[in-house]
């Protein structure tokens, strides 16, 4: 065989491997971009015929006003909701999880249990939590959206702080037991560094299913609480779309995502198999 | 009382401190406020639902009196019922197999090392993390008859003006409906198969080359078998999600044209919260837990016979 | 002072009845080690010692005081784990000081006692490293550390060698030895490999199925095992155990094989065996007590037997040789060159001094 300057076979299919990945990339974010450059166009621009790909020139009027009518309360509500619901069900999970992992507390049965909380389907029982809510006045409350969304992440967090927990050598804990510390604090000083970026990843995702839930929002809030799910939706509408809220709105309310998951990349697979896949 | 060495012990006073109690009943404490929470906010209501879907509560009536099972009785009764199955059957069955492919698919363009891989990935998956009434919002804009790109994209391929009303015309509602679910969930597959491939025993495929088995040999022998478990998994999950499929579907056609696109999750809630049958919706909501169970106790039970 | 007394320990998972009845003193000072094959409960025992396992029946008492109801923490123990047990998030130095931060010690006083722990384990540079940038030695030797600095009244050590490769695992077990050397104070040590449990022991305590089937020194066990399991577990390669029946000849008794074959036991042996004539037994005769004959006369005892190397294995100064005796496969430990290839025919010289004599229906050394 002569060498040739020809690329190898190998070389020829990297190039098509990469054509194929930034063909497959642009196809998949194309939306998302399409989403954003709205959000900084003039009406003029976006309801203009045929549709134009990138804004004369970028713009914030669109997002100063949500900032001006107010709208952006419904992104610190959902901060507030998401946030003090995953610290809580992350913390009150993961002592739960670290029973059921250690001492076995409840057996097999309690654990599946909690599992199959996971798959109730939110539509079956928003109703009755509904009117349980009027019942007990905590609809349109933090206090209520806080406490469904903690309940609704707890069978996740449980799930997955018992796979980490598991994971975590018994002889650590048993060997800090001799040298002094008390159950309390194993978990504190062993258990918790050990599992930290399980829980964080954990933590990420308990935000973000709280943060993305529509239908429980929906139902469960009227004016004082109103995420920002629930607020996007109010800008849809016949054919008066606000698309410039509706674009802006979503945007803002994407962006904490996108940095949380991009910076949990490594427990993305393990978290959102729900532990299935370690990844 | 036992046979041992004779031995002078003392034996020290066990020490009753709160501190102690507390260590020793810590399973228990640790683990209360958790299932409190998960009995309350979670298997409370099922029971109370349970109850009322033998009542007979509507609207206009707080009638308590039982009512046996006339309200699963009209259940085979309400062709509207029927017909939201369907659109969600219709929906999974035409979504979940195409997520799959797509979602194998991609996996296998990255399943060999390439210097950006991790950048691709990132960025793939976000479709996945985003609120789906973020989705919906998007492909709505996406969809729109004059402003949206993808009348022109079609228009432009076709050589003349493309009109099509896709969240308005019957034609069209179900595409719609399902790219949008395909865009945000095919990457959540892709994921989950480029981690099983990765994991399958590279020394079986080593050995299978040498041995000049063919790429669909492999693939059947060796590669499907090794990410099934992975797969069922994920159908299972995505599978459940899709029979529960409801805020794409406001987001983007809110049920219609009609009761087209109305799916079980769409019709329960009217039920609810416009018609306030409250015992005929929890009659619904049973039976759509009954029907997710009998799916996935059999998904499992096969799971399980595959192992 | 610290001596450690079990009596009556039971022990069960569910159903498993993993300790059935131990009762056990060991000195103040003393090395002892639990040996035993897996699932004998020897690490069963040493956790319930520990305190972290509650036995369901019996007393523990360490240094005179019956520690049944204490936490791990009250004990006064520090104990050596399999896999090293290090917080991989800490320091070397923070690993070790662990259980002195746990118990508030002063800074200084912290200070100087890992300081003289590393010292005295050679790992004074490592201080500041994490235990993913150690090697598998290092790691152990920081686990020890770790133990060392409690200044605790006894030492536990559950298979801490056993992660270890040969090489280093003989290095570790003289350093362990040397350990105890210094700081005196009382260990208590499970392996399931023989080698350490003679070589570390003051005294060894070898379970099988939850109980204590002998304990004494490692020579005593060693040299007068009182069942064939004894014989059996200790020693490298493993006893060779021929089954044979007693049976008098003119000037004693001998071993007679299955084959026909035969040995005559040594003289001292007929005293203790008068009247057992007739009766099965299995022959202990360790690789050690063969030797190729010489030509020369036989020391009292010892008896010639001829045999074909069947299979050699030369370790170097050994050559392992697998031969026929009574009809069954033994293995002989013989000289370098006694034997060069398969199939040569030598005579062997059999010390039955040092033979086991075993019951097979109770499996215990007829003395």
């Amino acid at each position: 065989m002569t060498p040739t300057l020809l690329p190898s076979r190998k070389t020829r299919i990297l190039a098509l491997r990469y054509v194929g990945a930034i063909a497959l990339t642009l196809l998949f974010l194309f939306p998302v971009y399409w989403l954003f450059m709205i959000s900084f166009k003039t009406p003029d621009e976006i309801y203009h015929v045929p549709p134009l790909w990138v804004p004369g020139q970028i713009q914030f009027s669109n997002y100063y006003v949500l900032f001006k009518d107010g709208d952006v309360v419904a992104i610190a509500n959902s901060l507030i909701v998401a946030g003090t619901s995953s610290i809580v069900a992350i913390i009150l999970g993961t002592l739960c999880a670290y029973s059921l992992a250690r001492f076995g507390t409840g057996g097999e049965n309690l654990a599946m249990w909690i599992i199959s909380q996971r798959m109730i389907p939110p539509i079956a029982v928003v109703f009755p939590i509904f009117l349980i809510y009027v019942y007990f006045g905590m609809v349109d409350s933090f206090f209520g959206l806080i406490l469904l969304y903690t309940a609704f992440n707890l069978p996740y967090v449980i799930w997955m702080m018992r796979g980490y927990i598991v994971d975590v050598p018994m002889e650590l804990e048993e060997s800090a037991l001799v040298d002094g510390l008390n159950r309390w604090q194993v978990i504190w000083k062993v258990v918790f560094p050990m599992v930290r970026p399980g829980l964080m990843a954990t933590s990420v995702f308990t935000f973000v299913f709280a943060w993305n839930d529509f239908l429980f929002a929906l139902v469960l809030t009227r004016t004082e609480v109103i995420t920002f799910p629930v607020q996007l939706t109010h800008y849809f509408g016949g054919q008066s779309n606000f698309w410039g809220k509706i674009a802006a709105m979503s945007v803002l309310g994407t962006l904490p995502i996108f940095v949380a998951v991009t910076v949990m990349q490594r427990y993305l697979v393990r978290g959102i198999s729900l532990g299935a896949v370690k990844g | 009382m036992m046979s041992s060495p004779a031995i002078e012990t003392t034996k020290p006073a066990r020490g009753r401190t709160f501190g102690r109690v507390l260590e020793d009943h810590l399973p228990y404490l640790i683990i209360a406020p958790a299932i409190l929470i998960l009995l309350l906010v979670g298997l409370f209501p099922l029971v109370y639902s349970l109850i009322v879907s033998f009542q007979h509560i509507t609207m206009t009536e707080n009638d308590t009196s039982f009512a046996g099972l006339m309200n699963y009785a009209e259940l085979f009764k309400d062709t509207r019922l029927w017909a939201a199955l369907g659109h969600t059957a219709i929906i999974t069955v035409i979504a979940l197999p195409l997520e799959l492919l797509i979602g194998f698919l991609m996996a296998q363009l990255f399943i060999d090392r390439m210097p950006g891989r991790q950048l691709f990935v990132a960025l793939l998956v976000l479709p996945t993390v985003i609120s789906p009434i973020v989705a919906g919002a998007t492909w709505r804009l996406m969809f729109d008859v004059r402003f949206g790109p993808v009348g022109q994209i079609l228009s432009f391929l076709a050589g003349e003006p493309v009109r099509i009303l896709w969240t308005v015309n019957p034609a069209y509602v179900y595409p719609a409906i399902i790219i949008c679910e395909v865009w945000q969930w095919s990457p959540f597959m892709f994921l989950l198969l480029l981690a099983a491939l990765s994991n399958v025993d590279q020394s079986q495929l080593e050995a299978a080359e040498l041995d000049g088995a063919s790429y669909l040999r492999v693939l059947r022998a060796i590669i499907l078998p090794a990410i099934a478990p992975v797969v069922a998994v994920a159908c299972l999950i995505r599978g459940l999600d899709l029979v529960r499929i409801f805020d794409i579907i406001w987001a983007l056609t809110e049920g219609g044209p009609g009761s087209m696109t109305e799916t079980i999750s769409l019709y329960t809630y009217i039920q609810g919260f416009s018609q306030f049958e409250t015992s005929y919706t929890a009659a619904i909501a049973f039976l759509v837990i009954a029907l997710l169970t009998v799916i996935t106790t059999l998904v499992l039970k096969r799971m399980e016979l595959a192992r | 002072m610290a001596d450690v007394r079990l009596s009556g320990v039971h022990k069960y998972y569910g159903n498993v009845h993993a300790v059935r009845g131990v009762d056990l003193v060991i000195n103040d000072g003393e090395f002892a080690v639990l040996v035993g094959p897996s699932g004998c409960g020897k690490s069963t025992l040493l956790r319930t010692i520990a305190g972290l396992e509650d036995p369901d029946q019996g007393t523990i008492a360490i240094g005179g005081a019956v520690v049944n109801d204490l936490r791990p923490r009250e004990r006064n123990i520090a104990m050596v784990f399999q896999n090293y047990a290090l917080y991989p998030y800490l320091t070397v130095k923070e690993n070790i000081a662990f259980g002195l931060r746990a118990r508030k010690t002063p800074e200084i006083e912290l200070r100087k006692r890992v300081n003289e722990a590393a010292e005295m384990l050679g790992i004074g540079g490592l201080l500041e490293r994490y235990p993913r940038q150690l090697s598998g030695g290092q790691r152990q030797r920081v686990a020890i550390g770790r133990a060392i600095v409690r200044k605790a009244e006894l030492f536990l050590f559950d298979e801490p060698l056993s992660n270890l490769d040969a090489q280093l695992r003989d290095e570790m077990r003289g350093e362990i030895k040397r350990l105890h050397h210094e700081i005196t104070t009382t260990m208590i040590y499970v392996t399931h490999d023989q080698v350490e449990a003679m070589t570390l022991a003051d005294r060894i305590v070898l379970l099988r199925d939850g109980k204590i089937e002998q304990q004494g020194a490692p020579l005593e066990l060693f040299e007068r095992p009182r069942t064939g399991f004894v014989a059996g577990f200790l020693g490298s390669p493993s006893i060779n155990l021929i089954p044979a029946k007693l049976a008098s000849t003119d000037n004693g008794i001998s071993a007679v094989f299955e084959n026909g074959g035969t040995l005559a036991l040594p003289a001292s042996r007929v005293s203790s065996l008068k009247g057992m004539e007739g009766r099965p037994i299995l022959l202990g005769i360790r690789p050690q007590h063969f030797s190729r004959a010489t030509g020369g006369a036989l020391r009292e005892g010892v008896m010639s037997y001829p045999a074909t190397a069947e299979l050699i294995q030369p370790t170097g100064t050994r050559t392992l040789t697998t031969i026929k005796i009574g009809g069954v496969d033994a293995i002989a430990e013989l000289q370098a060159h006694d034997v060069e290839s398969h199939g040569e025919t030598i005579e062997l010289a059999v010390d039955l001094n040092r033979a086991v004599l075993i019951d097979p229906a109770s499996g215990e050394v007829i003395s």
